[in-house]
């Protein structure tokens, strides 16, 4: 079994080679033959690695714990559908999937794309498969999963890491990894046109639909990843900045960046060097992501594990592949000079550049400030933290821009908007803002962040619902239909435009979440059975601390009843802790969570003593998280309306509503579904102490970051595993003894030896590089993008402007056909 | 007529089939698992075809290219930019762009359009447009005459006979050429 999928690996690889070989060679000799047999060749890699792939997932379900990668991420006792997912468990098996995924979705590519862009195809077939190669390399020669024992064979597995034992878990990875796998393609295409000099508009249609669908995986795999730390780590929150989440995040802001970019070289002839390094750096961050990932530079809870070596073949492959391509972009900069230029600052040209260039920073930002500590430690051995802190202080700001201008840039238009344009469009949006803002003072919202999240949400949903309406009173007036069916209409011939829009729409609702962040609070209690204590609206009764066991691993729950404030019984809640077999040193805590469109209460017991029968337990309010969800659902509408295929236009009028029906049900009954799943977080098995903490030391915790190791450098106020909880009473200790907070902080950066225990980089030393470079980047692009877009608003307009169509014949022509449209 | 996958394919349930029987004894997941296996081999099969017919084949179709690209990208392309006129002309119809500003893209817009159409027209790529042209060209002046006047041009005065176009003497009298 073993061998035999060793040896597909190689074929693959050698296929690979050979795909590579042929359609380049086949290419430039105008052969059509070769060109078709590296396509063939290029069918046949996905082939040999879906056999592949079935071979390593027989050996799991079989139980061939021979393999060592089978024995290390798998056991007898695990359920099938954990067993078929240990298959991406580990790195071996992920790097596998990464190629298998890859192969089936170039294949499908190429097979959709072949006849419309023959002369891209050899290029594209030659580009993925080079990429293919590269991974296929690494397996072959470092990470092979079917190596295996050599003398004796195991009976039975180690088993898959409980953490990952989860639903979300389990089906993150390859939704991740299609969003990946999926800005392969792009790349792919834009090199090829980049070989052929065919840099007119035609790559780029063939890659927008593959780019919105790997966004969409992007945006999915970040939801998937968020719900699952949401109930499996267990502190309350959703998105921790953990390396590993970075890398996810990065190539979602730069694909981001290039649907908005493409609509202005499509429409203007601008940007198209900007396009073809946006899909070049996407495609970088993607392998960045993976390398962040899979080779241990960075600590983080998905790190597999520190590997020099494959760090090594990672850093030489993206540097190469750096170097390559923007070679080429350079060489053909003189095809790729823009046609047009930027006539005005109140344009949406400039929005888009001006969106571009956030997108682009935040990008760069999140990756700066995930390398830095690696940076600091390797340049002079200094180790410092760049925790969450950190990054909400800048992302907020820059989150609340990007809100802004999702709100203005549809109202603008395109060259130049006049006065009374914009007096026209901006009316009603601005006063849904103001509106929405007055009301949130008058209520006494005082949280400024959430409170101008709430209002700029207002005037991108006014934009919304205006550019809805208006455009419906247009096409009635066009069509003469009733108002309703001229919505459909609209919807279903400007797919991609209101699409869009809905996609903002989820954008919103998602804001909406992260603002209610602002609000959220939470208090740790200390019960025994029949106690109770009040937190906010709610009153928590402990009714017992139970013992159980299912063979897998030992549950102690604790039964815990929720009251309103009427004293009236609302709901049963069981926080527990799991200690699974063979992994009892790293308990799991089951959060408990009771979920509404208000508000979520989120309760987790992070520690207990069965002989004294006390609890520790920790209660969360987060206001309004559902909502994030929630708009993730209308996020996928949005999606699926704007991926529709052109041909599907004569009947989409009326199955819209229909799908965008049974999508919503569909991820609504997801959500719903995992309202009931038990959430999971693995810990050190230090036994944390049972002791109830002041709020000033929580604050004082907060500034340090978590040094377990396990729990991604969350800070020490948030994190709720062992080590934290007893470093949080400590602290209340020497507040007790009259520290104050900068004496405490010096304690810990003395004790642990160094500044990574503080959650935020010191304001000194080379701390002080990781303060500045926002701001550097920041001012230094916007200067350059000022700078570009003064050369380009100066360039006299390129001479020789079509004077339109002579012949009258074809004007009539035209005019039928433009009619046949609607 | 039998298709070279549908071979693939039946030889790939085949095998499964008997590795079903092989297997007996084993979990359901086990067997399934195998099959599926088993059945993409064929798919392995099916692509090496893929990968050695072309190699083999006298003669691979190329699709009918029009100046380098195929018709159907072309057509597509055409398709596109009929809807950024749409397009802009609903937006024109929201009075989100000036009237100047509107003419300016539309008539450029539409003159790309046209482009297309009579790309589309033609058939050809422009090698066989100019080919075209050239045969009309010479259609208009009917071939007949030239060749007349090609035989004149080398008639000689003095005794009648036919020489060559850039002939100075007569071949048969060596009578100078053209000074007439």
């Amino acid at each position: 079994m073993a061998s035999l999928g060793a040896l597909l690996l190689l074929i693959a690889f050698v296929l690979a080679a050979y795909t590579v070989a042929a359609a380049v060679v086949g290419a430039r000799r105008r052969n059509n033959r070769l060109v078709e047999s590296a396509i063939g060749a290029f069918y046949t890699v996905a082939a040999v690695m879906t056999v592949a792939s079935g071979v390593i997932i027989y050996a799991f379900v079989a139980g061939d714990y021979s393999i060592r990668y089978v024995r290390r991420y798998s056991d007898s006792v695990q359920p099938l559908f954990y067993k078929i997912t240990s298959y991406w468990g580990g790195l071996d098996g992920s790097v596998m999937f990464w190629v298998f995924l890859l192969s089936c979705f170039g294949a499908v590519a190429v097979k959709v794309n072949r006849e419309r862009h023959r002369e891209l195809i050899p290029y594209v077939v030659a580009v993925i498969a080079t990429v293919e190669m590269f991974f296929l390399f690494l397996m072959v020669i470092h990470n092979n999963p079917f190596t295996t024992y050599l003398t004796e064979t195991p009976t039975d597995g180690k088993g898959l890491n409980p953490l990952l034992q989860n639903f979300y878990m389990a089906i993150h990875p390859p939704t991740m990894y299609l969003g990946f796998v999926g800005l392969t393609i792009p790349f792919a295409f834009g090199m090829a046109a980049l070989f052929t000099g065919y840099l007119d508009d035609s790559w780029l249609r063939a890659v927008r639909r593959w780019t919105m669908f790997s966004w969409f995986f992007l945006s999915l795999g970040l939801t998937l990843g968020m719900i699952w730390a949401y109930e499996e780590l267990g502190w309350g929150g959703y998105w921790g900045w953990d390396p590993v989440e970075n890398a996810g995040a990065l190539p979602w802001f730069t694909a981001t960046a290039f649907l908005h970019s493409l609509m202005v070289q499509e429409r203007r002839g601008m940007l198209r060097v900007w396009n073809v390094t946006l899909v070049i750096t996407s495609f970088l961050l993607t392998i960045v992501g993976t390398f962040l990932t899979r080779s241990g530079v960075v600590q983080s809870i998905h790190a597999f594990g520190e590997d020099a070596q494959l760090a090594r073949y990672f850093i030489v492959f993206m540097v190469s592949t750096t170097v390559f391509c923007f070679g080429w972009v350079i060489y053909r900069l003189p095809l790729l000079k823009a046609r047009h230029e930027l006539d005005s600052w109140m344009s949406k040209e400039a929005a888009f550049l001006v969106n571009n260039w956030i997108l682009l920073f935040s990008a760069l930002f999140i990756l700066f400030a995930t390398l830095f500590p690696t940076i600091t430690e390797a340049v002079n051995g200094e180790r410092l933290t760049v925790g969450p802190p950190f990054f909400n202080r800048w992302m907020v700001p820059i989150g609340l821009i990007l809100l802004l201008l999702t709100g203005i840039g549809p109202l603008l238009a395109w060259r130049k908007s006049t006065i009374s344009n914009l007096r026209e469009q901006f009316l009603w949006p601005v006063l849904a803002a103001l509106v929405t803002g007055g009301t949130l003072v008058a209520l006494g919202v005082r949280v400024w962040s959430s409170g101008l999240c709430f209002a700029l949400s207002g005037l991108v949903v006014g934009t919304i619902v205006q550019e809805f309406v208006r455009g419906g009173v247009v096409r009635r007036g066009l069509t003469g239909t009733d108002f309703f069916t001229a919505m459909i209409g609209l919807v279903s011939r400007n797919k991609r435009r209101y699409g869009g829009y809905i996609i903002h729409l989820g954008m919103v609702l998602i804001f909406l979440g992260f603002a209610g962040q602002g609000f959220s609070s939470d208090q740790q209690l200390l019960l025994k059975p029949g106690e109770e204590q009040k937190v906010g609206n709610y009153t928590i009764h402990l009714d017992a601390l139970r013992v159980t066991d299912d063979g897998q691993k030992q549950m102690i729950t604790g039964h815990v009843t929720v009251k309103n404030t009427k004293g009236e019984v609302i709901d049963q809640m069981k926080p527990a802790k799991w200690y699974y077999r063979k992994h009892e040193e790293e308990p799991t805590t089951e959060v408990a969570i009771r979920r509404s469109f208000a508000e979520d209460l989120y309760i987790v017991m992070p520690a207990f003593e069965v002989e004294e029968q006390t609890a520790s337990v920790e209660v969360h309010i987060n206001p309004l998280v559902n909502w994030v969800w929630f708009g993730f659902s209308i996020l996928a509408i949005g999606t699926a309306i704007a991926l529709l295929p052109e041909a599907s236009l004569s009947f989409a009028a009326a199955s819209i509503p229909a799908e965008a029906a049974t999508a919503m049900l569909v991820l609504l009954s997801i959500l719903i579904s995992s309202g009931t799943a038990f959430a999971q977080h693995v810990e050190t098995g230090q036994d944390p102490r049972l002791q109830l903490v002041s709020p000033k030391a929580r604050e004082v915790a907060h500034k340090l970051a978590c040094w377990c190791g396990g729990c991604s450098r969350l800070p020490v106020g948030q994190c709720s595993c062992g080590m934290c909880a007893t470093e949080r009473s400590n602290i209340d200790q020497m507040l007790k003894e009259g520290k104050d907070e900068t004496q405490i902080l010096d304690y810990y950066v003395t004790t642990y030896g160094g500044n990574q225990v503080l959650s935020e980089p010191p304001t000194s030393g080379s701390g002080r590089v990781v303060w500045a470079m926002p701001i550097v980047a920041g001012v230094g692009g916007f200067l350059t993008v000022a700078y570009l877009a003064m050369r380009w608003s100066r360039r006299p307009s390129i001479a020789g402007m079509p004077a339109g169509i002579e012949d009258p014949e074809m004007t009539a022509r035209l005019d039928d056909e433009l009619r046949n449209l609607d | 007529m039998l298709q070279p996958w549908q071979f693939f394919l039946l030889g790939g349930m085949l095998a499964a089939t008997a590795v079903v029987i092989v297997a007996t004894g084993q979990a359901p997941a086990n067997i399934i698992i195998l099959s599926i296996t088993v059945v993409s081999i064929s798919f392995v099969g099916m692509g090496a075809y893929r990968m050695l017919a072309p190699l083999a084949a006298e003669h691979v179709d190329a699709p009918t290219t029009i100046g380098g690209r195929t018709r159907l990208a072309i057509e597509r392309e055409k398709n596109l930019v009929l809807r950024s006129i749409k397009e802009l002309e609903f937006d024109f119809a929201m009075r989100k762009i000036a009237q100047g500003d509107f003419d300016e893209m539309s008539a450029r817009l539409r003159a790309r359009a046209a482009g297309l159409m009579t790309q589309l027209d033609a058939g050809g790529g422009y090698r066989e447009l100019i080919a075209k042209e050239i045969e009309a060209r010479l259609a208009e002046s009917p071939s007949a005459s030239s060749v007349d006047e090609d035989a004149r041009a080398g008639q000689c005065a003095a005794c009648g006979t036919a020489n060559d176009t850039d002939a100075k003497f007569c071949k048969n009298c060596g009578h100078r050429l053209g000074t007439d």
